[in-house]
């Protein structure tokens, strides 16, 4: 199976021009799946981390969404332990006309922004909608101690 | 009389004549002679016993009675003579009918060596039916014909002979049918019987009287004189090879076996010897029923041996699956010749001297030769099927002719020749050609000719001057020299004056006898040229009807400059080939029987050359020739149609003109009318002796039988040539024809080459090739363009060629189409498979898999065409006519004015900037494969853009998920796919194609012309593909030009379309369309103009004969079944000429048929031949194998079944 010229080109352009705070390299062996890192925006709880994920692009690429988790142990309200991501593009509001840098950026500003409200980790959206700075501050330690 | 026929010498030759005592006395007794032979066949029928021969000999009247009545019946002879065949004739058919001898009646006629009946009356007798058909031939009366053969003033009588003494064997293994004692002893003469045993009329032994002391040991003998005469109805001779023998009281004692009796009877039957003074060397002294006989033989030729009574019976009548095999003058010729052989090899007659046959029969061992012989006597089962099979259409198709010819190929598979041989077999044609030795054309020429060419015409020169004025004293390769032996004993009679030339020579390959020294001589005063591929496949033949012209190496243009090189006939060959018909009066070889006919009017001489070239190319050859030779060189006259009945005028009138040129039609129709007229009619074609005869595309009469080869072989001419791209189709005997036309001795006689080479060459023996191989080296230069001369260059340089092919992927829906399709059309074909009715519906299922072919190209090519489900497909095509195009800067302009229907104000300001950006920018990256492509559409409303294919397959996506379609940049619902507005542009620089109703509203203020349109043309994967490529070209070269082959006329409209909507220029050419027509499309497309143009065309009938070379790209919508027809359609542009590489794409689907129609491509060789072709007789094996290949659903490249 040939890699789509798509994939190709969005790949050189992460490699060449990478948005700021994000890489993402793919594997020798397989194109498709990336070695995502983002660093924690300025500003947030995840500061200073450096969070590592992974991407997937399906077959069906760009018609479908890629598939995208965190390797990183991350206290986030719309992460989960396995670090399964909650973020409508990732899903059905997924657009051909998004990209992997488009989905990343949207990763990296979810960091920023949580939404206890569409959670996917339960306890802890409950711990931020209850105790925000303590959450935060359990996402600092949490940042400190895996991301770093 | 008898003591005449007694003291006949046994060899008088003809120019040994003078030495005779008395010529008055020769005369006479040569009379005599004659007399006596016939006179055995008059006295014969009344005496014989009704029915049963083997009783013969008790009833058989005493010998001298026999003499006495031939006496007397000798005066009604002459009378007699031509009723007595017709009389047999009716006898035949009042023979009890028996299975096998259905042909009987045709028979008759045909082995029958009459002395007085020559071949014109033996095609008379044995076509009644066809007699209308021929010019009432004045029937030579028998007696004014003696006369005229002893006229002293005919300038050469033909050779008068005696039978003359062969040798002498032993039969060991006679057989005794007979038992007891004292019947007879050894030293007892024997006669010798000729059995007919379904011919009441049986032949008697005629008694000569006159003793011979000296072969018996004291004991009078008798002259047994026998000559079977075939007038009497001659038997199938596998069956009734029966010869017997009798002692002097006439009782039969016994038989031949039959391996002596076969060729014994089969020489007797064509009366070629006979025999006398046998006598019986040991027999036991009570006989036996099979109790063996040694018996002793003596073996004299008869004079008639020598006639040349051998006529290759060209015009019976035929069906045109015959044409493998031979006619019946050809069969009994080999018969005769394996009987002659097997004669010299009993009577230990070894050839004097045989010269060398150049390097291949020589070789052959006499043991080959034999088996050889043998092998073209065995019954080829096959054949024998084939024409028993056949027999049922004979009554139809009555007359061969070209076309039916078509069908006949197909028969004898095993003589087919792999591209492999047919590379081996020219290799050594060509293995020369590098050093060859170049000219110049004379300077009436116009042109230049390239290094190759000028070597082609060196070589055609000297073939036609060269060889021809060299005396050859050599015995002629074929031939074989036979001394006379001298008979033992015979002192008294033999003519010792005689013994030092007493040679009679043989043919071991036809079978021919003659006493005249044969000479080496080259007839054959030209040759053929030869181009382009190894391998046509005859699916191409078809094509030729439309149009046919060289395969680009400039086989016109060499020709005309030989034309011009060589005007006249140069007196020195006229000179020797007087001396040579001087000396060689009576052709000995085969194929003259239409000299027959030709020869009573003598021809006119002329200085002309006369093309004769496929109808198509008539044109072609008149406009080369003015464009060659510089004007008033040629006259050049074009006899067809209407305007053809001047040429003898024309050709004599003033200085004549230089080239006839005409078609294979108007020829084939001459020679008919010439053939079927009753007042020897003969058209100026066949009266005119011409200089040079050219057949171009010469495949044309590949068929030996068919009307145009036939006609071809009756023109005269000093020179002959033939061009073709083709010289062998596919089988070895395509070449023959070509030979025969030539007259390329002996290769021009169809046993000689069915001997030499198609039969061996089906038994898989390489001489075969090697024979071949030696003749082309002689009479063929074949150029291709791969070909490289002596520096190592190719000889036509021609640009690269790139060739690519395109495996696409159908859209869902063309697949859904297209697999519901492929499952109908496979479930009937399943049900047709299991009750064997595939033969029977054999069309039915071609027209399904061409429903598939269709589908493949485009949905609405199926769907249009089938009612029920049409709608849709019908009302897309309607649309497609009035394409609604908005020119963009109105669209701005609306936007500017706020007239429009969309709503918030953003919208339209972003709407504005976008297509402010449109117009400015020149390219746009689509948002969905990132890659910039020339298909953009905007998505109306919010105006995002992106390419056609992405937001159609992110529909179908939307579609696949329920969801409704939206942008996928703003994701504005709803959006269907109608909705979408093409972006096409226009660069200003060109002005809108007039075809376009489209008004392109721009006022030259912008570089580039936006058109809006809506997206409601159902467009396909190859469309599409096909767009994409022209665009992109059109990007990279502004005027290019482009080909695009389609075998569907429906599909080539498609192409309109879409060449419409995105404004290509285009001309179409197809086989609808009048020649006129053809080449104005033509013209008009390959004018230079600064626009891109496409032309598109229909494989059929563009793929051959067009010279696009102004174009150099390619597209092949489809593919065909044959993939040389593909690259002859290539090389419309890929040709000399072209100076540009030359860039082929091919467009295919994968997981479609196409895949499948690739594999038959590549199965053997062109197994296609006529697989495919749905011609009345069904299919056979080999295409119900391809059937099962198309519905193959094992295969990797099979359609996903459901």
């Amino acid at each position: 199976m040939s890699l789509p010229k798509r994939i190709i080109k969005e790949t050189e352009r992460l490699v060449n021009d990478p948005a700021p705070g994000i890489s993402a390299v793919p594997h020798d062996d397989n194109l498709r799946y990336f070695d995502v890192a983002i660093t924690g925006p300025e500003g947030s709880p995840f500061e200073g981390g450096i969070f590592k994920l992974e991407l997937f692009l399906p077959e069906e690429y760009p018609m479908s969404p890629p598939k995208v988790r965190f390797l990183t142990k991350i206290y986030h309200p719309n992460i989960d332990k396995l670090g399964r991501i909650c973020l409508d593009i990732l899903k059905e509001k997924w657009s051909p006309a998004l990209q992997i840098r488009t989905v990343l950026l949207s990763v990296q500003a979810l960091l920023s922004s949580p939404n206890p409200d569409d959670p996917l980790a339960t306890d802890v959206a409950k711990h931020y909608k209850e105790d925000e700075k303590g959450a935060q501050n359990v996402s600092r330690e949490w940042t400190r101690q895996y991301a770093s | 009389m008898d003591g005449v026929l007694a003291s006949i010498l046994p060899l008088l030759r003809p120019d040994s004549k003078s030495k005779m005592s008395d010529p008055e006395a020769f005369r006479k007794k040569q009379v005599l002679f004659l007399r006596g032979d016939s006179e055995d066949e008059d006295e014969r029928r009344p005496q014989l016993p009704p029915d049963d021969t083997s009783l013969a000999p008790a009833d058989a009247d005493p010998p001298a009675s026999s003499a006495d009545e031939a006496m007397q019946v000798d005066d009604e002879l002459k009378s007699k003579e031509t009723p007595v065949v017709t009389d047999n004739v009716e006898d035949v058919n009042n023979e009890p009918p028996e299975t096998e001898e259905l042909e009987a009646p045709k028979e008759p006629a045909k082995r029958k060596p009459n002395f007085f009946v020559d071949s014109d009356d033996e095609e008379e007798e044995k076509k009644p039916e066809e007699l209308p058909l021929f010019p009432p031939l004045p029937q030579p009366s028998p007696p004014p014909r003696k006369k005229a053969r002893l006229d002293p003033n005919e300038p050469t009588p033909p050779p008068i002979i005696r039978a003359a003494y062969l040798g002498e064997f032993i039969v060991d293994n006679a057989f005794a049918t007979l038992s007891g004692k004292g019947n007879i002893k050894p030293g007892d003469t024997i006669h010798i019987m000729r059995d007919y045993p379904h011919d009441p009329r049986a032949p008697v032994i005629k008694e000569g009287s006159s003793s011979n002391t000296k072969n018996g040991k004291g004991m009078q003998q008798s002259k047994l004189e026998f000559t079977a005469k075939s007038s009497i109805k001659p038997m199938k001779k596998e069956k009734t090879a029966i010869m017997r023998f009798e002692n002097t009281k006439r009782i039969e004692i016994g038989r031949f076996p039959p391996a002596v009796s076969e060729w014994m009877a089969k020489l007797i039957d064509l009366d070629v010897i006979h025999f006398q003074g046998c006598t019986v060397v040991d027999c036991p002294p009570k006989l036996r029923l099979g109790s063996h006989i040694l018996l002793s033989i003596k073996v004299f030729i008869q004079p008639s041996a020598f006639k040349n009574h051998i006529t290759i019976d060209d015009d019976a009548p035929r069906a045109a699956f015959q044409e493998d095999k031979e006619t019946e003058g050809e069969k009994s010729l080999r018969a005769r010749k394996a009987a002659l052989l097997a004669l010299f090899k009993t009577v230990g007659l070894r050839p004097n001297k045989s010269s060398a046959l150049g390097k291949s029969a020589a070789q052959l061992q006499e043991d080959d030769m034999e088996k050889m012989v043998k092998m073209t006597n065995e019954p080829k089962t096959p054949d024998h099927m084939s024409s028993a099979e056949a027999s049922d259409d004979e009554g139809v198709s009555g007359l061969t002719d070209a076309e039916d010819d078509v069908a006949v190929d197909e028969e004898n598979d095993e003589e087919e020749l792999t591209d492999n041989q047919l590379n081996v077999i020219y290799r050594k044609a060509q293995q020369n050609d590098q050093s060859m030795i170049e000219m110049e054309p004379p300077a009436e020429f116009a042109l230049t000719l390239r290094g190759y060419q000028k070597q082609a015409l060196h070589w055609m020169s000297s073939m036609e001057l060269g060889t021809a004025g060299r005396e050859v004293k050599s015995l002629h390769p074929l031939w074989e020299e036979y001394i006379f032996p001298p008979e033992p004993g015979d002192d008294g009679l033999i003519d010792l004056t005689l013994e030092e030339d007493n040679y009679f020579y043989f043919n071991p390959y036809s079978g021919e006898l003659t006493l005249d020294f044969p000479r080496s001589e080259r007839t054959c005063r030209g040759g053929i040229l030869a181009d382009g591929k190894l391998f046509i496949a005859r699916l191409r033949r078809r094509a030729y009807v439309l149009s046919l012209s060289s395969l680009g190496m400039g086989k016109t243009i060499q020709m005309i400059s030989l034309i011009l090189t060589n005007r006249t006939y140069p007196p020195e060959l006229e000179e020797a080939d007087q001396e040579l018909a001087a000396k060689n009066k009576k052709p000995l070889r085969l194929g003259n029987a239409f000299e027959v006919l030709g020869d009573r009017a003598p021809r006119k001489r002329t200085n002309s050359t006369l093309i004769i070239a496929p109808t198509s190319l008539l044109n072609q050859w008149e406009t080369e020739i003015q464009r060659a030779c510089e004007k008033g060189t040629l006259k050049t006259l074009v006899w067809h149609g209407s305007t053809r009945l001047d040429l003898e005028d024309a050709l004599e009138d003033g200085e004549g003109v230089d080239v006839v040129i005409t078609s294979y039609g108007v020829l084939g129709s001459e020679w008919s009318k010439q053939r079927r007229s009753r007042t020897n009619y003969r058209s100026s074609l066949f009266k005119t002796e011409w200089l040079r005869i050219v057949l171009d595309e010469a495949h044309h009469t590949k068929s030996r039988t068919s009307i145009s080869a036939r006609a071809v072989y009756d023109l005269s001419s000093k020179w002959r040539w033939a061009l073709t791209g083709t010289p062998i189709v596919n089988r070895l005997e395509d070449l023959y024809s070509l030979l025969k036309f030539l007259d390329f001795t002996p290769w021009s006689s169809y046993s000689f080459f069915r001997s030499f080479i198609t039969i061996p060459f089906t038994k898989r023996d390489p001489k075969a090739v090697e024979i071949v191989q030696v003749i082309l080296e002689n009479v063929l230069l074949r150029r291709e363009k791969t070909m490289r001369d002596k520096n190592g260059k190719m000889i036509v340089e021609l640009p690269e060629k790139e060739v690519a092919v395109d495996y696409l992927e159908f859209s869902d829906l063309e697949r859904k189409i297209y697999d519901s399709i492929y499952g109908e059309v496979k479930s009937n074909f399943d049900r047709l498979n299991a009750r064997g009715l595939i033969g029977k519906n054999y069309t039915h299922i071609l027209a399904m898999i061409m429903k598939l072919r269709r589908a493949v190209l485009h949905p609405s090519l199926v769907t249009a065409k089938e009612a029920h489900d049409s709608q849709d497909s019908d009302d897309e095509i309607v649309e497609v006519k009035d394409v609604k195009s908005i020119a963009l800067e109105e669209m701005i302009k609306r936007f500017a004015s706020g007239d429009t229907k969309t709503g918030s104000s953003s919208t339209d300001k972003f709407a504005q900037a976008a297509l402010k950006e449109l117009a400015e920018q020149e390219e746009q990256e689509c948002r969905i494969c990132l890659t910039v492509k020339d298909d953009n559409v905007l998505i109306p409303e919010c105006f995002h853009s992106c390419c056609k294919d992405c937001i159609l397959s992110y529909l179908a996506k939307c579609r696949e998920n329920k969801e409704v379609g939206n942008c996928p940049m703003c994701r504005r619902a709803p959006l269907k796919e109608t909705d979408l507005l093409d972006v096409v542009r226009h660069k200003s620089d060109q002005s809108g194609p007039s075809n376009d109703d489209g008004d392109d509203g721009a006022e030259g203020s912008s570089s580039t012309d936006i058109v809006l349109r809506r997206n409601d043309f159902q467009s396909s994967t190859k469309l599409n593909a096909l767009m994409q490529h022209l665009k992109r070209i059109r990007d990279q070269d502004p005027c290019f030009k482009a080909v695009v082959f389609s075998q569907f006329t429906s599909f080539l409209d498609l192409i309109e379309i879409v060449l419409k909507r995105d404004r290509f220029d285009y001309e179409r050419f197809d086989g609808t369309m009048s020649i006129k027509q053809k080449k104005a499309a033509v013209d008009r497309f390959t004018a230079s103009s600064r626009k891109p143009k496409i032309f598109v065309v229909s494989l059929k009938a563009g793929g051959v004969g067009l010279n696009l070379t102004t174009a150099n790209h390619v597209f092949m919508m489809d593919c065909w079944w044959n993939a040389a027809v593909e690259s002859q359609a290539v090389d419309r542009v890929h040709r000399i000429g072209q100076n540009k590489t030359v860039y082929v794409r091919q467009f295919l689907i994968s997981r479609t048929i196409e895949g499948r129609i690739l594999k038959i491509q590549k199965r053997k060789t062109a197994i296609v031949k006529e697989a495919f072709r749905g011609r009345g007789a069904g299919a056979n094996q080999e295409s119900l194998e391809n059937l099962k290949i198309m519905f193959d659903d094992d295969d990797d490249d099979g359609v996903v079944e459901k």
